[in-house]
């Protein structure tokens, strides 16, 4: 019921948006528009929803970021030949020319098998390790590529590039694009939120859902844990709600009158600009608090109202898509395991398989993973090589010539395995999917020809995709 | 026997892997992707929104100046001459060399078509030959057209049509002649144009009005009347200073009959330290200056004397030319002084990349990249950094004299970039940061550098030490370094003063081209040069980066001028001369006003320099000073002000809304430079950074800090200066963003920084108001007095909270300053009007 009251809400306002062009300000100064004034370009909200190229498949998406480097070779890539080749020496031709981080260790390392099982699970029949029994359980409604390639094998870099399609920071993060490309259905919400969990911020923190050159309304706006997600929501002390709106109320008299002496049309803006953050201020609060969802709802995801988790993200993630933001990034911390994977996989796996799973569940008994993509993955693979000083519980080092990274709905042909590596799980044989093409394909689901948004910046045309990108056509 | 079986396979399935690999994009492909060349995104450019009859007005002014054509897909045809075509010799020719030949040469080769010849014309392009499209190119029809950015004239398409439907015949060894230059605008040398004729010259304050008046009059659209006093003085305090005018000289301006008092106004800003301030703070956004390194670690750098020497560079007037070298090549000059060397920070503001397992010598190389780059944008108004990966697509610059510009900044010491190893233990104490200038005494330094000297190789023995044996935990050998280290780091003299400077290798490096931008290959051997297209380089061989300097301050230099008066001009209008502030190349627009861009850049250079020169004459002109109101009669014929018939209403940047509210408020503490400040922030908007930062909020005058001293983390910067758009100090930013969003707005009404001012402000008002409060909350907020109607509405909004808070003594006791005093009803009830006031749309807006 409410959700429905919601959704009409939501479709009434946005045929105001559409039709009065600078949103809700144009209807509070209704005779003054009377007038006709030049529309200049950037007098516009740009969170405006802008159509997209052509018919979309999603809507949102959703990414779960597991930052560190998760091992694909412990939960989606079997190798029983690894099995076989444990702890030798890896074949010459195999290490000749490669580079790795941590260059000068890895002469040493030898081959390392996953200490875990697979099984294959679905109709499909998706190879998944016991590590992610949840996962396995959704494994009909997810697309797994083994064969995914970034560009550099150091976190910082790796991640930058994940996010940005370049590895030197400072250009806009991908949930930067789709605003850019497509504004938001959220009124009341920024339209792309990074939400984090964990004992610290992913490397480079904010410049991974930065807006680059873009203008700073694409940035992705970081929520913290508590009644207060987003800086300055809360108003100070003694200011409380009705004073807050005498407030708006008087700054919105003053600016209505400059608008009359000055005709300039950021006012109007502005005026819009307002209305939206006094909405946020009880948007904001009411969507950070859990308590509203069913019991079997928190169990499913693990969730605990109050906590910070990466459970309590994965909610939150529904929460916000369901309002209509655009683009939210989840991340996980704690994947980088140089030494000791076994208690390392065994921990983080433990912490995000379930909320994940039930992330792609919930959403679909929504009858929202239609309309939104979840892509789950890092920012690069793990060697089939040991890696860490000696006497140390073996671990295995940084790789980005295949990693797993996978996908379910918006539009996502799940119940498949994408590309096949060789028989250590080291390079792709079949299918090598390079981030750029996954990112061509995630735009593509959202209605966007990668080739087709771009920014003019310092004499270039830049676009997420820089100069390469090809569709992914198996996963559609 | 398993592992030789098994590395066959290996051997094979590697195979097909590296064919996988190489199965991507060719070089070509993605060189097109990247200039946007691929056709679906030359449909998606935007065309520039300009009315009609302006756009082909300055088209005109630009063909006038001859731009070259890029290229043109051209088969010929093989059909025989169907029909009389023009004829080549006296028709096309002449129009090939004109309009094409700039790039399209045997020398040039863009695209990689040559027009010189016939055999070059059957030979084509990259793309093939596909002569239908030279007509859709040169109609600017399909995905590619050309002459880029500007259209031929309708005669010169049809002699160009008529030729192609004839089947471009071309004689046997008829070679057309390629032009020394490209002939695009901005290219040719500064002439200096006379000022033009105008009807009205009683309009007429200064020379750039004749240029705006006579384009004017030639539209037939009267300028606009002047601004208000009071506007004006607000407009020009806050475009100079960016602090505005005291309610006293409002006053004192209105009352000041005198004929030339605007002039003496202007004086005395210019002559204001927070001039310096302000103008230092727009080149910091050039400068992509930032107090922490960037990078996953982000670790805090001391640059900021780099900053107050901008801003005495500026107050001082320094001539441009030599502010241009001091801050490229300071440290090259004979027996440079402290602060030539601290003006070389311009280039140590390159991000720093650490890691732990990162290759050093790919973020050295970025760094590299980052001072071409830089350099380009900022002084060439061009991206060079095109040519980074291949031949520049649209700009006459090959990959080979990227290089060349790269050797001028490739020997460099860049210890942060450049060290073999990370050590984490170190890593806070030495100056991984690279070159310093030091400020502690010498003794110290000297104790310093022996001390970190040896812990460094003791933490190296160690590290060898344990990998050879791996078992060994409490060995001798590992303990007694562990307790030297101990009192090393215990006995390290810390946070020495210094600021970052350039320094070049006493061994210089070799550079060669590397293709692809890929930094682990290696092309040809260049040395250090400048690309050909521009005026001639003189120095001798073994250039470096004083020679580069030297050559960028020539007066021949077609473009630093050009530049530089463009982006003074666009602080006060909103907008460059030309709109494309950082594209001057032939992608950028053409200047709405060329002979005025030209005029203010020869002015510039016969001025010896001088920007105030530059600041007097637009401020004091009659353009300058119009009224922002926007015209309805202009709505049609020029919606987006480029005739500049009137001023514009702009909003102030991130640091200086911060500035007025401190004015307004009267805490703003005026000392100018010194180490950056913590004013407060969210608590947590360090959270997201890799390595814990603290910040701990100043107090005392630190506190209340113009905004362009605020701590930059580049990681985490301070929210209430992003949300205003605040550049991200990653590459030079040449213009702000100027978003309008609800984020700035929950900033203003909601941040606790803004509401201690505005509390500051009702405070202060209490005290300075006594009757005419509301007057006097209006002249410090807008430098101007209410209106009726607002006078009214404020009246009613403070009846509302008096009524309000009579009955609730906790909100009273919530909202006012902790220091108040006497009637804190009153106070509070001015708490919120205060808050009214720093929340307008005019609080943050240049009227």
């Amino acid at each position: 019921m409410q959700h429905d009251d919601l959704e009409t809400l939501r479709r009434t306002r946005r045929h105001f948006f559409q039709d009065c062009g600078v949103g809700l300000g144009r209807i509070v100064l209704g005779s003054l528009l009377a007038r006709s004034l030049p529309a200049a370009s950037s007098t516009k909200n740009p969170m405006a929803p802008k159509p997209p190229q052509f018919a979309a498949k999603a809507r949102s998406i959703i990414y779960l970021f597991m930052a560190g480097g998760p091992s694909h070779l412990d939960m989606f890539a079997y190798k029983p030949k690894l099995r076989e080749l444990n702890g030798q020496k890896p074949p010459e031709s195999f290490m000749k020319g490669k580079r790795f981080a941590f260059m000068e260790r890895m002469a040493q390392q030898k081959m390392l098998a996953s200490p875990w099982q697979f099984a294959r699970h679905g109709q499909a029949g998706t190879w998944i390790s016991e590590l992610l029994p949840h996962t396995a359980g959704i494994a009909d409604d997810i697309a797994v590529i083994n064969t995914m390639k970034t560009e550099n094998f150091n976190h910082a870099p790796a991640k930058v590039f994940a996010h940005t399609g370049s590895i030197v920071p400072g250009r806009p993060s991908m949930g930067a694009w789709f605003t850019y490309g497509l504004g938001s259905e959220s009124e009341n919400l920024p339209g792309f939120v990074a939400l984090q969990s964990g004992p610290r911020g992913p490397r480079n923190g904010p410049l991974i859902w930065g807006s680059g050159f873009l203008p700073s309304a694409y940035q992705g706006v970081p929520f913290l844990q508590g009644s207060e997600p987003v800086f300055n929501l809360a108003s100070q002390p003694g200011v409380t709600a009705v004073r807050q709106q005498r407030a708006l109320d008087a700054i919105r008299g003053m600016n209505e009158l400059r608008y009359e002496a000055s005709g300039d049309d950021e006012i109007a803006t502005r005026i819009a600009a307002y209305e939206t953050a006094f909405r946020m201020q009880t948007s904001g609060p009411e969507l950070m608090n859990l308590e509203g969802e069913s019991k079997e709802t928190l169990e499913l995801y693990g969730a605990q109202p109050g906590k910070n988790s990466f459970a309590n993200n994965c909610l939150l993630a529904r929460r916000l898509v369901e309002r209509g933001v655009r683009c939210v990034q989840v991340y996980h911390t704690d994947w980088d395991h140089h030494s000791n994977i076994r208690n390392g996989m065994s921990k983080v796996c433990g912490e995000v398989d379930g909320p994940s799973a039930a992330l792609v569940k919930d959403l679909k008994r929504r009858g929202l993973l239609d309309q939104t993509m979840v892509v789950w993955g890092g920012e690069f693979g793990r060697t089939p090589l040991s890696d860490g000083e000696e006497g140390q519980a073996i671990g295995r080092n940084h790789h980005i010539d295949a990693y797993s990274t996978w996908l379910a709905g918006g539009g996502i042909r799940g119940g498949q395995t994408i590309g096949e590596t060789d028989d250590v799980g080291f390079y792709a044989v079949e299918d090598q999917v390079h981030v750029h093409d996954l990112h061509a394909t995630m735009l593509h689901q959202m209605g966007i020809d990668h080739l087709k948004l771009t920014f003019r910046f310092q004499g270039r045309d830049f676009r997420l995709t820089d100069v390469g990108g090809q569709l992914v056509r198996k996963l559609l | 026997m398993p592992t030789a079986a098994c590395g066959l396979e290996l051997g094979l399935k590697l195979r097909q892997s590296l064919r996988i690999a190489a199965n991507g994009l060719s070089t070509n492909l993605r060189m097109l992707a990247c200039c946007g060349l691929t056709p679906d995104r030359l449909l998606t450019r935007a065309a520039p929104q300009r009315s009609a009859k302006l756009a082909s007005q300055s088209q005109s002014d630009m063909l006038q100046q001859n731009v070259p054509m890029l290229p043109l897909l051209l088969l010929l045809a093989t059909a025989a001459c169907a029909q009389q075509g023009p004829d080549f010799n006296t028709d096309v020719r002449p129009l090939l060399e004109k309009r094409c030949l700039g790039c399209h040469n045997e020398k040039l080769k863009l695209s990689n078509l040559s027009l010189a010849t016939r055999a070059g014309l059957q030979a084509g392009g990259k793309r093939g030959p596909v002569l239908e499209r030279i007509l859709e190119a040169i109609r600017h029809e399909g995905a590619v057209r050309m002459p880029p950015g500007v259209k031929l004239p309708d005669a010169e398409i049809r002699t160009l049509t008529r030729w192609v439907k004839a089947g471009a015949p071309w004689p046997e060894n008829a070679v057309t002649k390629a032009p020394d230059k490209p002939l695009h605008w901005s290219f040719q040398p500064v002439k200096r144009p006379a000022e033009p004729e105008v009807r009205n010259r009683s309009w007429v304050r200064t020379p750039v009005d004749r240029f705006i008046l006579a384009r004017l009059e030639r539209e037939k659209i009267a300028p606009s009347p002047d601004a208000d006093n009071a506007t004006l003085l607000r407009r020009a305090a806050l475009d100079l200073t960016g602090l505005p005018p005291a309610p006293e000289e409002v006053a004192a301006f209105a009352a000041d009959r005198n004929a030339n008092a605007w002039q003496r106004r202007i004086d005395a800003l210019l002559a204001s330290p927070h001039y310096g301030e302000r103008w230092a703070r727009h080149w910091l956004d050039q400068a992509r200056y930032a107090d922490s390194d960037g990078g996953s670690r982000d670790e805090p750098r001391q640059i900021w004397r780099y900053r107050d020497w901008l801003i005495r560079a500026f107050e001082m007037d320094m001539p441009f030319d030599q502010f241009v070298v001091e801050q490229l090549a300071g440290d090259l000059l004979p027996n440079p002084t402290a602060d030539q060397l601290t003006a070389t920070g311009f280039h140590r503001n390159s991000p720093i990349q650490i890691e732990a397992g990162t290759d050093r010598e790919q973020y050295r190389t970025e760094a590299v990249a980052d001072r071409v780059d830089t350099t380009g944008t900022v002084f060439f108004g061009m991206a060079v950094g095109c040519a980074r990966c291949h031949d520049h697509k649209f700009d006459p610059i090959s990959h080979r004299e990227y290089y060349q510009l790269y050797a001028f900044f490739n020997n460099s010491d860049d210890w942060g970039n450049d060290r073999p190893r990370y050590n984490a233990r170190f890593n806070n104490l030495i100056d991984v940061q690279g070159p310093m200038l030091e400020f502690a005494p010498p003794e110290t330094i000297a104790k310093r550098n022996q001390l970190l000297r040896r812990g460094l190789q003791l933490d190296e023995e160690m590290t060898e030490f344990r990998r050879k044996n791996p078992k060994a935990k409490d060995d001798p050998y590992v303990k007694e370094r562990e307790t030297e280290v101990a009192a090393i780091l215990k006995a390290l003299p810390r946070k020495l003063e210094g600021t970052m400077i350039m320094r070049e290798l006493d061994q210089p490096r070799e550079t060669y081209t590397m293709p692809g931008g890929d930094y682990l290959r290696k092309g040809e051997r260049v040395s250090a040069g400048v690309p050909a297209f521009l005026h001639s380089f003189s120095a001798k061989a073994n250039a470096n980066r004083l020679d580069l300097a030297k050559w960028l301050v020539d007066p021949n230099n077609p473009l630093l001028a050009r530049v530089t008066v463009n982006r003074i001009w666009m602080q006060y209008f909103g907008r460059g001369l030309v709109e494309t502030e950082n594209d001057f190349g032939t992608q950028g627009t053409p200047p709405s006003h060329p002979e005025l861009l030209d005029w203010l850049a020869s002015e510039f250079v016969r001025s010896g320099w001088s920007q105030k020169h530059i600041h007097r004459l637009i401020l004091n002109s009659a353009t300058y000073r119009q009224s922002a109101k926007v015209r309805e009669d202009l709505s049609e014929t020029d919606p987006r002000n480029l005739l500049l018939a009137r001023q514009s209403r702009l909003r102030l940047d991130g640091e200086i809304v911060r500035d007025v509210a401190l004015s307004a408020s009267g805490l703003l503490a005026a000392k100018v430079g010194g180490p950056s400040v913590f004013p407060p922030q969210p608590e947590s908007a360090m959270s997201a950074s890799q390595i814990k930062k603290v910040w701990k909020a100043s107090t005392g005058e630190d506190r209340y800090r113009r905004g362009m001293y605020t701590f930059y983390w580049r990681v985490t910067p301070y929210p209430a200066l992003v949300v205003f758009d605040e550049p991200n100090a990653m590459t030079a930013c040449t213009r702000r963003n100027r978003s309008n969003t609800p984020l700035q707005a929950l900033t203003l009404l909601n941040d606790l920084a803004f509401h201690e001012m505005a509390q500051a402000f009702a405070l202060r008002l209490m005290k300075e108001g006594a009757d005419g409060r509301l007057d006097r909350a209006f002249l410090l907020a807008y430098s101007r007095l209410p209106a009726a109607k607002e006078r009214e509405r404020l009246r009613s909004l403070l009846a509302m909270e008096r009524d309000a808070l009579a009955t609730k003594p906790d909100e009273i006791a919530k909202l006012v300053p902790l220091q108040a005093e006497g009637d804190k009803t009153e106070l509070a009830a001015w708490v919120q009007l205060a808050r009214v006031l720093m929340n307008t749309d005019e609080f943050i807006t240049r009227e």
